[in-house]
């Protein structure tokens, strides 16, 4: 086990404190969904971890198990039908997973928070916006009314909210979609978080929406030096932000590396086909391949290799043996048996 | 050129606002205002922009779902807007459309072979009843999907599979023209690429031409041969692909372009990112003038009181259409020609018959992919607009029958 690097104070509050820079450290976790038809395999051993300032991108379609990982971290999941059979989830050197409930409530907001998707459905319709991010004030650092609803006012300027003053009582419907984002940013970053947890958080949004948010977002993590883990299936946002790159296929992490690399030369057929298969703006007369196939239903992941059904590569070892998560070149993991031959393709 | 099979004359539609007890009519929403273009025989016309202005009420008003407030379609020289219920159904055959979301456009109580066959149930004079099922097996077949499944129904299959089931039921009666409302944004990228490839190959097929409605700008460059891009009901600016997106010459399109992330990290900030500020103003209140002024880094006072015409304005090559007064092109994507490259096929295929999933035997997937209860409820009523109420079809009408089998 990791020494735990925290200090108690004197009223028995926690400080948390990274390790080598080292915020968040994910390990071999699984997490299982008991439904009436089966046992749903969701996340079945996943290893990552994430440094100070740091943005890692978790990258994958529906179903890969992207969105259930953050849960899992930020103990959002609904247990049962959830459950998490193995796994360590280590903040600053904690075990989230072990930590009593009270104390783990406590890190959710100062130290690690997320941003979702859908901003509508996120966020409460009866209480107006600034109420909502006042809330975090009022309930982690004990602030009274109006001075929680000054630091409201205060971050909805931060994220570029005009007339924030004006509006800081206005109900989550009087904004737009994007206005909507920038609110649940403003909540999620209140507290000054360590980790930044964006769970596709410009799938619903326009264009040039997005790309305003996006760069609210990295403007944020440069500001505070947040760790960032962005969950997305979008390839070009993620060319745009991310340092590290980890990819998901039927709750595996399948190839592991620097965003530079990936792109290059992807060491895993899954993120090669991926690549292959999205159109591309810049490109005119392109020939579009497709990966042929389904992603598996997790109660019937397939034997060997998840990906081999749909793998132009597949021989038998692959419908047979599990290929490991390998390191293939350096800093560079892939889980393919022929991780060489895709890399040097 | 070949020739025009469908075009729109300055298609206006209004939506009523009402308010109070008399219900009162206090204001209009101009979901789109004055739209006109020609779409050729075979070709793919891509319609692009954000949500909101007007791109799918567009299509809905091409397939006559909705009345237009004015203007006109016509098809093949025939004004359609006027046309009587029976010549509407006649047309209809003609123009067929394929909704977004595949969870909701099917009607989760039919079987797949209900769902495909429908349309010969109003048409009835297309298939004769003996060879219905067969001609549905082979439909199937034509969209990748297994003919074995004909009587599953719609939650057995993936998303991916559901669109093959909605364009089957798109292409049954042979249409000319197919409207294509945002047919692949609800799909996985992986699943996106074998839609798209599906679509391109079946228009080869089958002589069809697309009204290609939809969002992305990357996936729209990809399958359109000409575009249009709206901005809150109107074109901004329409023309061939490459005009458009190599040589944009209205600030709207240059903004919209500039904004799409390219998977390529090694751009990054390279590219030219022009930021729009504030949101899309609403299209019940649509600002004087150009509509666009009030977000355009370019606007002058003559922006805010004459509406600038959509005609022809040098690109640089050439020229194309284009509603700007100030009208200049900018390149904002640096485009590699890459035709003719073939991608690498050892990890993905471009070849639409080896990727059907009909015998992938997978089943559905599981974990991502489940219908919300919530969206079950607006299914028979998407179902209906797709194919008209059958007791309003005439079976003693006479039509031609020169509709030849498309799988030939």
């Amino acid at each position: 086990m990791t020494t735990e690097t925290s200090t108690r104070s004197a009223n028995g509050e926690v400080t948390y404190t990274p390790q080598d820079g080292r915020l968040l450290e994910v390990e071999d976790l699984h997490v299982e969904f008991h439904t009436p038809d089966g046992i749903a395999r969701a996340i079945n051993g996943v290893s990552f971890d994430l440094h100070e300032g740091e943005s890692l991108a978790i990258l994958g379609e529906s179903g890969s198990g992207k969105s259930v990982t953050a849960q899992a971290i930020m103990g959002i999941l609904d247990m049962p039908p959830a459950v998490i059979p193995h796994g360590y989830i280590r903040y600053c050197g904690h075990d989230l997973l072990t930590m009593p409930e009270e104390q783990r409530r406590k890190t959710r907001g100062p130290e690690v928070s997320m941003i979702f998707q859908d901003a509508l459905s996120s966020l409460n319709p009866v209480f107006p916006v600034g109420w909502q991010i006042a809330e975090m004030f009022r309930i982690h650092r004990g602030m009274n009314k109006s001075d929680a609803l000054e630091q409201a006012v205060r971050l909805m300027e931060r994220v570029q909210i005009p007339a924030a003053r004006d509006r800081v009582k206005a109900y989550p419907h009087q904004f737009s979609g994007g206005m909507r984002q920038r609110i649940m940013i403003a909540m999620a970053i209140a507290l000054d978080p360590a980790v930044l947890i964006a769970d596709e958080p410009t799938t619903a949004l326009d264009v040039t929406v997005q790309a305003q948010i996006m760069s609210l977002l990295q403007e944020l993590q440069q500001e505070r030096q947040m760790g960032l883990i962005l969950i997305t299936h979008d390839l070009g946002v993620v060319a745009d932000v991310a340092d590290r790159i980890v990819v998901m296929y039927a709750g595996r992490l399948v190839e592991k590396a620097d965003v530079h690399d990936l792109y290059r030369n992807p060491a895993h057929p899954y993120t090669r086909g991926l690549l292959e298969s999205i159109p591309r703006l810049d490109q005119k007369g392109q020939t579009l391949a497709a990966i042929g196939g389904l992603p598996p239903n997790l109660m019937r992941i397939p034997p060997g290799c998840a990906f081999n059904p749909r793998c132009r590569m597949a021989q038998d070892v692959c419908r047979t043996e599990l290929p490991p998560l390998r390191e293939v070149a350096p800093g560079r993991l892939s889980a393919c048996h022929f991780a060489e031959e895709v890399i040097d393709a | 050129m070949p020739e025009v099979v469908l075009s729109a004359h300055d298609l206006v539609k209004h939506y009523p606002i009402k308010k109070g007890v008399l219900r009162r009519t206090v204001g209009h929403v101009k979901a789109v205002d004055g739209v006109s273009f020609d779409l050729h025989k075979g070709e793919t016309l891509g319609i692009v922009g954000e949500s909101g202005c007007g791109k799918s009420t567009l299509g809905r008003l091409l397939m006559r779902l909705e009345e237009p407030t004015a203007g006109s379609v016509v098809f093949e020289g025939q004004d359609w807007s006027g046309a009587s219920a029976r010549d509407t159904r006649r047309l209809r055959r003609d123009i067929q459309i394929v909704f977004q979301d595949p969870y909701t456009s099917l009607n989760p109580r039919m079987t797949v072979g209900d769902i495909i066959g429908e349309p010969f149930e109003i048409h009835p004079d297309v298939v004769p009843r003996a060879g219905r099922r067969k001609r549905v097996q082979e439909l199937l077949d034509l969209v990748g999907l297994n003919p074995e499944h004909i009587n599953r129904y719609p939650h057995q299959f993936s998303g991916g599979q559901r669109q093959r089931i909605g364009i089957a039921r798109g292409i049954a009666l042979n249409p000319k023209v197919l409207v294509c409302d945002e047919p692949v944004s609800a799909l996985d990228v992986s699943v996106q690429a074998q839609v798209v490839n599906l679509m391109e190959q079946l228009q080869d097929e089958l002589g069809l031409a697309y009204v290609f409605i939809a969002h992305d700008l990357s996936v729209v460059r990809h399958i359109s041969d000409r575009v249009g891009v709206m901005y809150l009901g109107k074109l901004a600016e329409i023309g061939e692909e490459d005009e458009v997106y190599a040589r944009p010459t209205h600030p709207y399109t240059q903004a919209l372009l500039s904004a799409v992330p390219v998977p390529d990290p090694t751009l990054r900030g390279k590219r030219e990112q022009i930021v729009l500020v504030g949101d899309v103003p609403s299209p019940a209140n649509p600002p004087s003038g150009c509509r666009f002024h009030t977000r355009c880094w370019k606007a002058q006072d003559v922006c805010s009181t004459d509406e600038p015409e959509l005609v022809q304005r040098p690109d640089g090559r050439g020229s194309h259409l284009s509603a700007c007064h100030f009208a200049e092109v900018r390149r904002v994507v640096e485009t590699t020609d890459v035709s003719g490259e073939n991608p690498d096929d050892r990890f993905a295929s471009p070849d639409v018959s080896e990727l059907s999933d009909a015998g992938a035997g997978l089943g559905p997937a599981g974990g991502g992919e489940s219908l919300g209860s919530a969206q079950a409820g607006s299914t028979a009523r998407r179902a209906e607009a797709t194919n008209p109420a059958p007791e309003g079809a005439d079976p003693a009408r006479l039509a031609t029958d020169d509709h030849q089998d498309p799988t030939r």
